[in-house]
């Protein structure tokens, strides 16, 4: 758990300063130094898992930048700040990265409250503040320097709704979701989608990220008699919530968001996640060749370990990050106006991925439909719940 | 009709569970007069010990569990010897801040050392379903079920039967006495440790496999729940824990069932409120128990405040004030805005925790009042945000005291549950109430901090503009403790017999220590607001209230300097561990410790 990022930008400097022993000394002073982004996220605290597969995915592209002879020549590196996602430390990390002139961009940080914060801090410095995990409607509104490559819900909640109504044939639905800023403008997308499809929301209940136990809010669900359980958790409390449902003799058709797509979510919930349809923005059998390169190089990174969802999350944000710069160059703002000129950048998530200048976030997100057969993710045959 | 057979059985199945830990507390409460919050922590770490045993060295159950509770047992008993003994003689804050820090210890290294991903941990029971009602409960259930009753009717066979068990009995009830007697009080302490953590471990290990789930952050919820059962149950009282926790678990879901998933745990803290003001000694305390709290003010650490010479303080507060002008970066100023408004939180801290004596552990509650109401003025009716600021320093004020009144007559530990609870009551409010407080998505856009119409975005602005507020706080309020009324106050902390005695109105003082502190709370939150632009129900939480208390207790009770000193050392000292990354709180949970344990009266000692 020693700070990877940390280490890469030490051996990253002294191979930049061993390779400049070739070189002429004024492309030396240009090139030893490698381009640097701050990162703002939890390492400690209750969010700290996030942040620890930020890492993964974010090493795992350094890898493969490196590899590519990095930005225009120079190496790429990050600096981790733990803010533990609480707000005055993401406020503080703003303004130590704001006068950090070393650093070119700005990713996280990981709940909307730390985000946020610091977003005026970010915006007023002129820092590109490039949220990748940030889905709360409001946050590219802080300013011209906040960017984002979360799935907007509102792209992602009718194509899960359009599987679960329209594919599926559930018509009377209940949502159970995560009573967070995430959750309910997800609910909201979901259930208007699924009104549009014809189906009916018999009841929705939100749940505080900390709860554990569910029978009571899952009788409340099965006195409302709906055909189908709609998702919108994690996987930790998606798992605990598929678990508990079937302990409480709910039979019904389980469909979740792309958000509990880890193999955490297989191994916590075991037999009771069975049959469960999910939506995902990318499925490790995409024959797609960067979502192949993805999967096969993280497996071979970190001994055989499938990547989720956070983990292509931050791949994605730290590829999009490097063609960004590869653009944009080392000035703050060259890189802000860089986002609207990149176009088509590959990744997992969007495939070709391309900003829409207004809303500063990328559209299209990828869509697969997933079931869980034999304790693993198989992509859905087509056949009807029974 | 049968959903309500359905309710009722999934209350208990749930109470039974908090009831592993609420045993745990009730035992070691009984005995010290000491809420234990690090009893989550051992829970937190019992369950990983389970998990290592179970999945690496794939022990059968029997082993597995004794494996469990031997290794928390000895978890319990470093704990006392090294962390709560050496404080016997200190003041009784003392322990309880031992017992937050400790928490904070065991709980980084099991992070760092199994890393923070949810495990899964699987039951080694046969995986049989009985069916009750429409639902199905499993051996695990009725296993929890056994240990949580067992283990109370062996406590409470062992507390009345046994030699050692009425030792206990006398340490708790007069520990001089009982050391008189020939008792070995630190024998009777190891015993309890001893028992408690390995129930909490065992616990921790059972309603991890229960869930089929563990991870780093079920150490707070455990403690939080386990509090308020073992409390609605009666402090110390062991079979009252698990009635405790078997009605909290009912309370919970019969909330569910009539209001729905959002306010379960509302019902849990009103429940706890309510338990508190009707009958503060737990459901089934008898009328003739002896209160559990001294008289006379023992809870804070009696000493001799440090003298700060005035010219001293003058240069102080140039240095800050001129700090800006120098070449500072921008970083720094931010960490000392966020000292400030913390300052201005431990200011109000200081009053009610040190000056009057009530220790309050939802402090954060007052802040987010005083955020949400300066951020929705200026918000939805347009009102300046200088007005707006001080219109959430009065709305902290009146509401902060109109909620915590009926805690007026607690005493000791009682209060701090009881603004645990209220603190947390506020936020579920704010989550729920969304006609107002837009609910999850929180308050967006509020527009920055402005004076007169000029908007102040620099960080040197907005450093002068918190530092000279939080200046202004700090001498109206050494202004107030000069006065007949602060020392009032202190008579009431000392002695409120005595107090009431010469004829001071205890709730009326308190109130007006409440309503004091409200305001200034109420302000840091305002500022707060408009400095982050965006608030939810989440930016002021309980993590923030412990901190305050931190402070407090570091700079000293009831010092006004201190909490100023204090805030600017905690809320540095994480900044400059911030080279240790991952490390940091656990360094920081270390300070904290040493710090109680070489200085419990804080750096400037108690007024």
């Amino acid at each position: 758990m020693r700070n990877v990022n940390r280490r890469a930008l030490v051996k990253g400097s002294l191979a930049a300063v061993l390779t400049g022993v070739t070189m002429p000394r004024a492309a030396m002073a240009q090139s030893s130094e490698p381009i640097l982004l701050g990162v703002s996220g939890p390492l400690t605290g209750p969010n700290a898992q996030y942040g620890a597969q930020w890492k993964q995915g974010f090493d795992l592209a350094l890898d493969e930048i490196q590899a590519a002879g990095g930005i225009n020549g120079r190496k790429l590196a990050y600096t981790f700040e733990d803010s533990q996602s609480d707000p005055r430390q993401s406020v503080a990390i703003a303004q130590k990265f704001v006068s950090d002139s070393r650093i070119v961009m700005e990713l996280g940080d990981f709940s909307s409250p730390a985000s946020m914060a610091a977003s005026p801090i970010y915006q007023r410095a002129g820092l590109v503040q490039f949220g990748f995990t940030n889905s709360h409607p409001d946050f590219t509104k802080g300013g011209d320097f906040m960017w984002s490559t979360s799935v907007s819900q509102a792209d992602e909640q009718p194509l899960l709704a359009r599987y679960a109504v329209s594919r599926l044939g559930l018509k009377k639905l209940a949502i159970l979701h995560l009573n967070t800023d995430w959750g309910r403008t997800s609910r909201d997308y979901f259930a208007n989608a699924a009104k549009e499809l014809g189906a009916e929301v018999v009841i929705a209940e939100g749940y505080i990220a900390d709860e554990r136990d569910f029978r009571s809010t899952l009788v409340r669900v099965r006195d409302a008699n709906p055909d189908g359980l709609i998702l919108i958790s994690y996987y930790s409390d998606g798992a605990l919530i598929a678990r508990q449902a079937r302990q409480v003799g709910l039979k019904q058709t389980i469909c979740a968001a792309s958000s509990v797509y880890s193999p955490k979510f297989l191994e916590l919930g075991g037999e009771a996640v069975e049959d469960v349809h999910l939506g995902t923005r990318y499925f490790p059998e995409d024959p797609r060749p960067e979502v192949q390169k993805f999967v096969a190089g993280f497996k071979a990174k970190y001994n055989g370990q499938e990547p989720d969802a956070f983990n292509a999350y931050s791949y994605d944000a730290m590829n999009v990050a490097a063609a960004v710069l590869r653009i944009g160059g080392a000035d703050r703002r060259a890189v802000r106006d860089a986002f609207t000129k990149v176009h088509d950048v590959s990744t997992v998530i969007y495939g070709p991925a391309t900003f829409d200048v207004a809303s500063r976030r990328v559209k299209g997100a990828m869509n697969a439909e997933l079931v869980v057969r034999k304790g693993q993710f198989t992509l859905w045959d087509g056949k009807q719940p029974t | 009709m049968s959903s309500w057979l359905d309710y009722t059985i999934n209350g208990l199945i749930v109470g039974n569970v908090y009831a592993l830990v609420a045993v745990g507390l009730a035992l070691i409460f009984g005995v010290s007069r000491l809420i234990n919050f690090a009893q989550g922590s051992i829970y937190l770490v019992g369950a990983y010990i389970g998990w290592v045993a179970v999945v690496r060295l794939q022990t059968p159950l029997f082993i597995t569990i004794c494996l469990v509770a031997a290794s928390s047992a000895l978890v319990g008993l470093i704990i006392e010897r090294f962390g709560l003994r050496p404080l016997q003689n200190s003041v009784r804050i003392a322990p309880l801040l031992a017992t937050i820090g400790i928490s904070f210890v065991l709980d980084q290294i099991v992070m760092l050392t199994f890393s923070p991903n949810p495990r899964a941990l699987p039951s080694q029971l046969p995986d049989i379903r009985f069916q009750i009602g429409t639902g199905t409960i499993g051996p695990l259930d009725i296993l929890i079920a056994c240990i949580g009753i067992t283990s109370a009717l062996l406590l409470f066979a062992f507390l009345r039967y046994t030699k050692l068990g009425w030792a206990v009995r006398a340490t708790a009830q007069d520990r001089d006495a009982a050391m008189q007697m020939g008792v070995d009080v630190n024998r009777v302490n190891q015993a309890v440790f001893g028992i408690a953590a390995a129930l909490g471990g065992l616990s921790g290990m059972l309603v991890g496999m229960y869930y089929n789930q563990i991870d780093t952050a079920m150490s707070l919820q455990a403690t939080l729940k386990g509090v308020v059962a073992e409390v609605v149950g009666g402090a110390g009282n062991v079979p009252g824990a698990v009635v405790g926790s078997l009605l909290l678990g009912l309370v919970e879901s019969y909330g569910v069932a009539i209001f729905g998933t959002s306010y379960r745990n509302l019902f849990a803290f009103l429940l706890l409120i309510v338990v508190l003001v009707f009958r503060p000694n737990g459901i089934f305390a008898s009328a003739k128990q002896a209160p559990p709290e001294p008289l006379t003010g023992t809870f804070v650490a009696p000493s001799r405040p440090v003298q700060i010479p005035r010219w001293a303080l003058v240069i102080a507060f140039m240095a800050f004030a001129l700090l800006p002008l120098l070449p500072v970066s921008s970083y720094v100023l931010q960490t000392l805005i966020n000292a400030w408004l913390f300052a201005m939180l431990a200011l109000s801290l200081t009053l009610v925790a040190g000056t009057i004596g009530q220790v309050s552990l939802g402090h954060a509650a007052l802040l987010a009042i005083g955020a949400y109401t300066s951020a929705l003025l200026s918000l939805d009716f347009s009102v300046p945000v200088s007005l707006a600021i001080i219109c959430g320093g009065l709305m902290s004020a009146a509401l902060g005291t109109l909620l915590i009144s009926p805690s007026f007559r607690l005493r000791g530990h009682y209060v701090s549950i009881a603004t645990l609870a209220i603190g947390e009551i506020i936020s579920l409010i704010i989550l729920n109430w969304e006609t107002v407080t837009r609910g999850p998505i929180g308050v967006s856009g509020i527009p920055p901090l402005s004076l007169f119409g000029f908007e102040l975005v620099s960080a040197a602005t907005i450093y002068w503009f918190s530092f000279s507020v939080m200046v202004l706080l700090a001498l109206l309020q050494v202004r107030l403790l000069g006065s007949h009324l602060g020392r009032s106050f202190r008579a009431i902390r000392d002695d409120d017999v005595a107090a009431r005695a010469y004829g001071l109105s205890l709730n009326r003082y308190k109130a007006l220590a409440f309503i004091f502190g409200g305001f200034a709370a109420g302000v840091s939150g305002g500022i707060a607001a408009h400095l982050y632009s965006y608030i939810n129900h989440e930016t002021f939480n309980t993590q923030q209230s412990i901190l305050a208390l931190t402070i407090v207790i570091l700079g000293g009770l009831g010092n006004v300097a201190g909490a100023i000193v204090g805030s600017v050392a905690l809320v540095g000292l994480p900044e400059v561990f911030r080279i240790a990354a991952e490390y940091r709180i656990l360094i920081y949970g270390i300070v904290l410790l040493l710090l109680v344990r070489f200085r419990p009266q804080g750096l400037l000692g108690t007024i």
